[in-house]
């Protein structure tokens, strides 16, 4: 098992380093000169020429690659073109936000989406089956944007119970809380529909798997069987793809963001991108290509752990 | 079982909590009081006026530091005195100043002296600080003191926008010496040494709120009527709509296809203001592409746009037509234009030229109202036999097409919608158009010695009649280049609620310390 670990950490931090090695030469490519748009048209071209310079522009892509990646090891992901603050202050200040948005988003899909499924599945084929069978690809087809723009409607707009902007005071909890319902309740929204849809599908298989008849066979009570056999097994593709949808939500917090007005990685990963500003996009982009494959890593490791025949495959 | 009941009854306990805590954070979050909730459309970058990287930077440096003088608000434009006390210009190179007495600088650093103006003009000037302002000073000398309130700004020749725009804007601002001097490469960016204005920096949340207080120090003499300002950035105006609809704002600007909506189904608690703003939207043509060279094609391309429904597709009505780069208030303003939409015209300039069948390519900014424009002008150029494929650029892209240190993009370069934004001096119209900017931030690459010429000795003219026929003159020859069609100045509305007395500049620019209560 800790060998697997070990492995499997390893390979994440090659996605982790590809992955910025790709974007990185992409970003390379992309037309557009950040001191043109850092220093606006009243800059005289030998200013833009001193700010390239500084910004390391002039060099070949190997040589800025390689000076990245040892600025990296140092903890250090350069500075803000605009601003000069930073860059690893603003991953500070953006990432928790963006993660906290996921994790509530997800978390209030996954906290509903999972018993859905689970009840579907007892109640096959049954009325009320069939009613959260509507709901839940209802909800899978609704897109998230429009999910956001309804939500701030009616109730930032029309009933006026909730903020329609920002993440709430800092420092005051009870703010920021009411601050993450509407943007968790539109990210998380259509996940609902697809965790109810799988966990059904799984519980509806292994209900039908020879230890639960047998189990059924023995008297247990139906409720033991479904939560504390069938729910245990079914549950382990769920935990896959909740590794792989908080990379998903992650990137669906940006029109989150810029919907809510929420400050957060998307928000300003995309101002980064219009602006060219090659530091912040950098930092920006390295911070959530990291916190994706640490999901999908603690995921496949939650697996193994739960799953005796993957243990033993190992 | 017993377990499961605690861990329910941990769960209830614990959302009882965080519900509780969230009522006890609303009083907070929700306060009123002499509070004034404003948008602006973009976090501060950079708050030291030598380098405010834009608008969304100056509104809130305006606030913060003081000028010898200041724009007026209201829909004239026009300077007030702010920080002299007299002032006056008693040679086209010589401006005499007295400061009032009393004016201090926070954080302990005295008074506010003839000195500091002294050092924040020459700094701007100075070409070793790498100021993109330089040439808002560009004819300064030196600033002369003769006392601790008094001197005089020295220029090497007369230079016409001192009064409407440099002493007035961010290069007129001044900033407490002794306090830059302590500070590495003496620069700031978001936290401002020292302010005199009368509001200064409570807190910065960056990409969420910037509050505002009152100035304990400030003895400028009109005070500010509201405690606290906080400034929420929100780049999306229709976020901000939503926003100021749910209460969270007092005041924002709304994009111009709202403002029918807004009109149309009425304000209880809330007004609107329209202000014709500045800047200027052109559409333009490479003269240097081998498709363009050809002057009477350009003309013909001029003719055939229908800059009407340009505008009533991209603005909803909301812009009038613009008849050149200078906008309307302003010296040099032109009462026409010169060409006409005539579609029959221009299919037959088109053929004379043996230009049918052209093929050409229109580049724009990709924003809804820039969409709208090029789909109406492909239309346009359409029925007179232009095939026009568009190019929709994010800003990134787009804001260095035409720029020639960014490759060899700007050869392929052949139609396009520019816009700049202006301050309120017609030179910072025409400086983007002579021959040195060809390549630079002139990407018609037109280019004319009569222009240029003009351009330089409007600089030092200071009778504002004979200034205005030169700037006429101007627009005349870039049009008849056949290079520009001119579009709009475009126009900013904003919603506010009506307990809200807003003090805007004739543009329509926010001057949040003298924001008000409505009577």
């Amino acid at each position: 098992m800790w060998l697997y670990a070990l492995q499997r950490f390893g390979m994440a931090l090659l996605v982790c380093v590809l992955s910025v090695t790709v974007l990185f030469c992409i970003a390379y490519v992309i037309p557009g000169d950040p001191t043109a748009i850092a220093l606006g048209p009243r800059a005289t071209p030998a200013m833009r020429e001193a700010l390239r310079i500084r910004m390391g522009l002039g060099e070949p892509i190997y040589i800025q690659l390689y000076h990245f990646f040892s600025s990296l090891l140092r903890g250090d992901l350069g500075v803000d073109v605009w601003s000069n603050r930073p860059v690893i202050d603003i991953v500070k200040e953006t990432l928790p936000k963006t993660m906290i948005l996921a994790v509530t988003g997800l978390g209030w899909a996954a906290a509903l989406g999972i018993p859905l499924g689970c009840y579907s599945a007892i109640r096959r084929n049954k009325l009320d089956d069939r009613i959260i069978g509507i709901f839940s690809i209802a909800m899978i087809s609704t897109p998230s944007f429009l999910t956001a723009i309804y939500a701030l409607l009616v109730f930032a707009v029309t009933l006026n119970w909730l903020p329609a902007i920002g993440a709430g005071e800092p420092g005051n909890f009870g703010d920021q809380v009411v601050h993450l319902i509407l943007p968790a309740f539109a990210i998380g929204f259509a996940w609902v529909g697809y965790l109810s849809r799988l966990v059904r599908a799984t519980m509806l298989e292994v209900l039908n798997e020879t230890h639960i008849r047998f189990s059924r066979a023995f008297g247990l009570p139906e409720w033991k069987i479904t939560l504390k056999y069938a729910l245990k097994i079914a549950v382990l593709p769920t935990i896959t793809l909740l590794g792989m949808a908080y990379g998903g939500l992650l990137s669906s917090a940006v029109f989150a963001e810029i919907i809510f007005n929420r400050p957060g990685v998307g928000q300003s990963a995309l101002a980064a991108v219009n602006t060219r500003n090659y530091p912040v996009m950098m930092g920006l982009t390295l911070s959530t290509i990291f916190v994706f494959t640490m999901c999908t890593l603690i995921a496949d490791l939650l697996v193994a752990a739960l799953d005796p025949k993957i243990r033993k495959g190992l | 079982m017993k377990t499961l009941s605690l861990k329910r009854r941990h769960f209830l306990a614990g959302s009882a909590a965080t519900i509780g805590l969230g009522m006890v954070g609303l009083p907070t979050a929700w306060a009123e009081g002499k509070t004034l909730k404003i948008r602006n459309y973009a976090d501060i970058q950079n708050l030291d006026p030598a380098f405010n990287t834009a608008q969304a930077d100056a509104v809130i440096t305006d606030s913060l530091l003081l000028g010898l003088v200041r724009m007026k608000t209201g829909t004239e434009w026009g300077w007030e005195k702010e920080a002299a006390a007299e002032i006056e210009q008693v040679d086209p190179t010589h401006v005499r100043f007295k400061l009032k007495s009393g004016l201090k600088w926070s954080n302990g650093y005295g008074a506010l002296t003839a000195e500091d103006v002294k050092y924040s003009f020459e700094r701007v000037a100075n070409p070793k600080v790498e100021s993109p302002y330089i040439d808002d000073w560009a004819t300064l000398d030196h600033v002369e003191v003769h006392d601790e309130l008094s001197g005089t700004i020295v220029l090497k020749e007369p230079f016409a926008p001192l009064w409407t725009t440099t002493l007035q804007g961010w290069a007129g601002k001044i900033v407490c010496k002794a306090a830059m001097e302590k500070l590495p490469d003496q620069k700031f960016t978001t936290t401002m040494p020292a302010v005199s204005g009368p509001y200064m920096i409570k807190e910065w949340v960056p990409k969420q709120r910037l509050t505002l207080v009152r100035n304990p120090d400030y003895s400028g003499g009109e005070t500010a009527y509201y405690d606290q300002i906080e400034v929420y950035p929100i780049e999306d105006e229709k976020a901000a709509e939503i926003a100021f609809e749910s209460r969270d704002l007092d005041f924002t600007d709304i994009s111009l296809s709202s403002l029918k909506t807004y009109k149309d189904k009425g304000l209880q608690d809330a007004k609107i203001t329209e202000h014709p703003a500045l800047s200027y939207v052109w559409f333009g043509q490479n003269q240097e592409n081998p498709a363009l060279k050809d002057p009477k094609v350009r003309e013909a391309i001029q003719k055939a746009i229908d800059v009407n429904t340009v505008l009533d597709a991209a603005y909803f009505g909301g812009a009038t037509r613009a008849t050149g780069i200078i906008a309307p208030g302003l010296v040099g303003h032109r009462e026409a234009n010169l060409t006409k939409f005539d579609p029959d015209a221009a299919r037959e300039e088109l053929k004379a030229a043996g230009a049918e069948g052209l093929k050409v390519k229109l580049s724009f900014l990709n924003k809804a109202e820039w969409v709208a424009a090029a789909q109406v002008i492909q239309a346009n150029l359409a029925d007179v036999g232009v095939d026009v494929t568009l190019e929709p650029l994010d800003s990134g892209t787009f804001w260095t097409i035409g720029d020639e240190k960014s490759g060899n993009g700007w050869k392929d370069l052949q139609l396009l919608l520019g816009r700049f934004s202006m301050n309120p001096d017609p030179a910072w119209a025409t400086a983007w158009f002579t021959c040195k900017q060809v390549g630079v931030w002139d990407w018609e690459r037109f280019c004319s010695k009569d222009f240029d010429e003009m351009h330089e000795a409007a600089l030092r003219e200071l009778d504002p009649a004979k200034r205005g026929e030169m700037y006429v003159k101007m627009q005349d020859i870039m049009e008849k280049s056949g290079s520009y069609l001119f579009l709009t100045h475009e126009a900013t509305a904003a919603i506010y609620r009506n307990t809200v007395a807003p003090a805007l500049k004739p543009d329509g620019t926010a001057v949040l310390w003298r924001f008000g209560a409505a009577a």
